[in-house]
C-alpha cells in the first residue's frame, strides 16, 4: 500500500467535528432533557429522574397504545412490503412478461409522491359515500364490501397499513430486482439441467444469494415503519379518536401541546428501541450469509 | 481537447452556482422600484376558517400592493394542525411576518402571542374596536392584533320548507329535539350534518351551551379558573356529551358524519340532503353565494342549540385576529397593511365581500343582519361561551374533537371522554404552574 496516497486522518477532522456538534450533541442533548420538565411554559428546567418514563410505561397510559401500534404497524407492514416487493420482482424479471420496465416504473411510482398528496388522494378516495373505492365497489354490485374504511375501528389501522404498503412496495421492488439481476444464470442452468423446480431454484438459489438484500430491506423497511409520521398525519391524524396513533404522532401533539419534555421522551424511547432492533437484526443475519 | 472542454464546462457551472448563492443569499428588501413602491413580500400564516372563503383578505391585500407595491403571500394550512404547527413554527422561529390565529388570547391556555408578536397599542385603529372584542387581542391593557369579525353565535339552522312539509314546529328541549329529528329521518332526510374530520364543529355543543353553567352558579367560571371545582362538578356537560352520543348512535348525524368536512355542509343544506346543521347566522348568505337558486336567507331559521334543554344562546366575543411577527424583518410594512385594513371603506368592503359575516366588531360599520334577525336576536338570553371565559378549555378544543370522534366509534364511552377533557385541562394547568393547581 502507498502511503503516500492515504489522507492524514485530520482531513476528517471538521467533517468529524461538525458531525459530533450537529448530530450528536443534539441527540444526547434530546435523551438528557428526557429527565427533565422541560415545557413551553416556564423557563425553569427541573430534573426529573424517571417521571417521565414512568408515565409512559405506567399502568394503562394511552402511551402504550401508541407504542403498540407502532410496533403492529412495522411488523405488518415489513412484511407485506417484503412479500409484496419480492413477488412482484420475481414476476418483472421472468422472460414471459413483455414492457418489463414499463410495469416496473408504474409500480415504482407511487414512491416519488410526497406522503401527504397520497394520504390526501387516498382520504378522498377512500371517503365512504362519494369516495371512488366504494363507488367502485357498489358499481360491481358488492355493496357488502363497502366499507367506513378510514372510520372504523376495525378496518382503519389495516386499510393505513394498506396504502403504506402500496406506496412503499414498488422501491423494495427495485431493490429486489437489483438483487436478483446479480445473481449468475448459470446457477439456474444447472438447477434446471438437475430437474429444480421454480420453487426448489427459488428456495436453493434465489433466497441465499439475495439474504443481505432482504436484510438490507428489512433494515430500512424497520426504520421507516417505527418513524412513521407523514402518512398517518395525512390519512387520519391519527384518528378517529387515537386509534391510529403511533409514537411520532404522539411526539408531535406533546411538542405542540408544550409539553417538550414528554416529547423528547417518546423520541428517546423510539431511538433505544430502533438501536436494540437493528443492532438484533444485523447480527442475526450476518452470520447466515452463504459463502458463493 | 477533450480536458479544455471539461474544464471550461466546470469553470462555467462554478461560475453559475457561485452567481446562484450570491442571488440567493440577497434580500427582496431595498430593491426600491423607480416610483418609490417597495419591493417587499410579508408571508401571512392562517388556517382555513381564519381567511374568508369569498378571497375578500386576498382583494385587500391585492389593492394593498397596487398602492404600496409591498406584496402579500398568503399560505395556508388545515384547520385541524393550525394551532399545533403554527406553535412549532413560533418556537423554532420559523414564523411567518404576518400570523392569523383564534382568539382571545389573554387566557392562561391560549397561544401566547404577546409573547411572540408586535405591540400594537399605539396604532391610530385601536380605539375603534369594540371594547369588548379588544378585550380577547390584548394581555394587560396591551394590544397585540387587530380583528374584524363580530360575535360569533352558533345556532341550528334548519330548513323551513322541510319543518312545514312534515309538520314540525321548532324544538326548545332535548326530547322535541330528538322527535323532530327521528321525524325527519323517518322522512329520508338526513336530520343534522355534522363534519368531524376538521375537528372542531362536533365540539360546539359542548362549549356554546355556558349558559347551563352559569344557571347552575353564575360564578361557575371564575370557580373554574381557581379550581375550585372540576367540569365533573357541571351535570349538564357529561348530559350533552350522553346526549351527542345518543343522537350519532341513532343515526341524526347521518352515516358519513365521521369521514365529511365542514367545507361540504353549504352543499348539503342547499341540496336540502340534510334538514339542519350548527352555523352562525351568516352561513345562510354564504350559502346563497354558493348556491343562488337555494334562497337560503329565506329558507334557513335559526333556533338556540336544545342540547341538555339549553334556552340561552352562547356569545362569543373572540373569532380570529391578525398578529405581528416580534422576529419579522418588515414588521412596518406589516403595520402599513393593518392601518390599510382599518380605513373605513375597507371595513365596508370586507363586510360586503364576506357572505358569512353578519356583523364587524367595528361599530362605525353598520351590520348585515335584517330587521327579523335584528328581532330574534334582541328576543334571546345570552350568556359567554364557555371556551373565552375558561382555562384550558380552548388550547384543547381538537383533542376534544377527537375524544368526540372515539365516543361515535366506541373506543370511547362519554364518562371517559369527560375524564379525559379533565385530566388534560389538570396536566396543562400543572405545567404551567396555574396557581389554582400548583400550591
Amino acid at each position: 500500500m502507498n502511503k503516500r496516497k492515504l489522507y492524514p486522518w485530520y482531513f476528517a477532522g471538521a467533517a468529524a467535528f461538525l458531525f459530533f456538534l450537529l448530530c450528536f450533541v443534539p441527540g444526547i442533548l434530546g435523551i438528557a432533557y428526557s429527565f427533565t420538565d422541560w415545557n413551553n411554559f416556564s423557563k425553569e428546567i427541573n430534573f426529573v429522574g424517571l417521571a417521565n418514563y414512568k408515565a409512559v410505561f405506567q399502568g394503562n397510559s394511552e402511551y402504550l397504545k401508541y407504542i403498540g401500534n407502532t410496533i403492529l404497524f412495522t411488523v405488518v407492514t415489513t412484511i407485506m412490503k417484503t412479500l409484496f416487493g419480492l413477488a412482484l420482482a420475481l414476476l418483472l424479471t421472468q422472460n414471459f412478461i413483455r414492457f418489463k420496465n414499463f410495469h416496473r416504473m408504474i409500480i415504482f411510482s407511487p414512491q416519488v409522491m410526497s406522503y401527504l398528496v397520497a394520504g390526501l388522494v387516498f382520504r378522498s378516495m377512500l371517503h365512504p359515500t362519494t369516495g371512488f373505492l366504494n363507488n367502485f365497489l357498489r358499481s360491481l354490485g358488492l355493496n357488502g364490501l363497502a366499507k367506513n374504511w378510514l372510520t372504523d375501528l376495525t378496518m382503519v389501522f389495516p386499510t393505513v397499513m394498506t396504502v403504506d404498503t402500496w406506496k412503499g412496495m414498488g422501491y423494495i421492488m427495485v431493490v429486489v430486482i437489483a438483487g436478483l439481476l446479480s445473481v449468475s444464470p448459470e446457477y439456474y442452468e444447472a438447477a434446471s439441467m438437475d430437474g429444480a423446480s421454480f420453487f426448489q431454484k427459488f428456495w436453493s438459489i434465489t433466497l441465499p444469494l439475495l439474504k443481505p438484500v432482504l436484510v438490507n430491506i428489512t433494515v430500512l423497511n424497520v426504520t421507516y415503519g417505527l418513524r412513521v409520521f407523514d402518512m398517518i398525519y395525512s390519512l387520519t391524524n391519527g384518528g378517529p379518536g387515537n386509534a391510529t396513533g403511533v409514537i411520532n404522532t404522539a411526539v408531535y401533539k406533546e411538542f405542540s401541546k408544550g409539553n417538550l419534555a414528554m416529547g423528547t421522551t417518546l423520541s428517546s424511547v423510539l431511538f433505544f428501541v430502533v438501536l436494540a432492533l437493528l443492532y438484533f437484526i444485523i447480527k442475526s443475519m450476518e452470520h447466515k450469509e452463504v459463502e458463493v | 481537447m477533450k480536458k479544455k472542454v471539461k474544464q471550461i464546462v466546470s469553470l462555467t457551472l462554478a461560475a453559475g452556482l457561485a452567481v446562484g448563492m450570491i442571488a440567493g443569499c440577497g434580500t427582496k428588501e431595498g430593491s426600491s422600484g423607480a416610483n418609490g413602491k417597495k419591493n417587499v413580500t410579508l408571508t401571512f400564516g392562517s388556517h382555513q376558517s381564519g381567511l374568508p372563503t369569498s378571497g375578500i383578505v386576498q382583494d385587500l391585500a391585492k389593492d394593498f400592493e397596487d398602492e404600496t407595491g409591498i406584496q402579500i403571500d398568503f399560505q395556508i394550512s388545515p384547520d385541524a394542525q393550525w394551532r399545533d404547527l403554527i406553535k412549532v413554527k413560533l418556537d423554532s422561529g420559523e414564523a411567518p411576518d404576518i400570523i392569523c390565529v383564534d382568539t382571545p388570547i389573554g387566557l392562561a391556555s391560549s397561544l401566547h402571542m404577546d409573547q411572540y408578536s408586535v405591540e400594537l397599542t399605539e396604532q391610530p385603529w385601536v380605539n375603534r374596536i369594540e371594547k369588548t372584542t379588544l378585550a380577547a387581542v390584548s394581555v394587560k391593557d396591551k394590544v397585540y392584533g387587530i380583528t374584524f369579525p363580530g360575535a360569533k353565535m352558533y345556532f341550528y339552522l334548519y330548513n323551513k320548507d322541510i319543518f312545514d312539509k312534515l309538520g314540525l314546529s321548532v324544538p326548545t328541549t332535548y326530547s322535541e329535539f330528538k322527535t323532530v329529528c327521528q321525524k325527519i329521518k323517518e322522512a329520508g332526510y338526513t336530520p343534522i350534518y355534522e363534519a368531524t374530520t376538521n375537528g372542531w364543529h362536533q365540539v360546539l355543543p359542548l362549549f356554546e351551551t355556558g349558559g347551563l353553567w352559569l344557571n347552575q352558579d353564575p360564578n361557575m367560571y371564575d370557580k373554574l379558573n381557581d379550581n375550585k371545582i372540576d367540569l365533573d362538578g357541571i351535570p349538564a356537560l357529561l348530559t350533552i356529551i350522553k346526549q351527542l352520543d345518543e343522537c350519532a348512535k341513532a343515526g341524526y348525524f347521518g352515516d358519513d358524519y365521521l369521514s365529511n368536512a365542514w367545507e361540504n355542509a353549504k352543499e348539503a343544506m342547499a341540496t336540502e340532503r340534510c334538514a339542519m346543521t350548527i352555523a352562525e347566522l351568516g352561513f345562510r348568505g354564504q350559502i346563497e353565494k354558493e348556491y343562488p337558486d337555494f334562497k337560503a336567507t329565506e329558507k334557513l331559521r335559526a333556533f338556540v342549540m336544545p342540547w341538555g334543554d339549553n334556552h340561552v344562546i352562547g356569545v362569543n366575543p373572540a373569532s380570529n385576529a391578525y398578529f405581528i411577527n416580534k422576529d419579522s424583518k418588515y414588521s412596518e410594512e406589516a403595520k402599513q397593511f393593518f392601518d390599510f385594513l382599518a380605513r373605513p371603506e375597507n371595513l365596508k368592503k370586507r363586510l360586503i365581500g364576506q357572505p358569512e359575516l353578519s356583523a364587524l366588531c367595528w361599530p362605525e360599520i353598520t351590520s348585515k343582519y335584517t330587521k327579523e334577525d335584528q328581532a330574534f336576536l334582541d328576543s334571546l338570553k345570552k350568556a359567554n361561551v364557555v371556551q373565552t371565559s375558561v382555562n384550558y378549555i380552548d388550547s384543547q378544543w381538537m383533542d376534544v374533537g377527537k375524544d368526540l370522534e372515539a365516543m361515535y366509534t366506541g373506543a370511547l364511552t362519554p364518562e371517559e371522554v369527560l375524564k379525559t377533557l379533565k385530566d388534560r385541562r389538570t396536566e396543562q394547568a400543572k405545567l404551567q404552574k396555574d396557581p389554582g393547581w400548583v400550591k
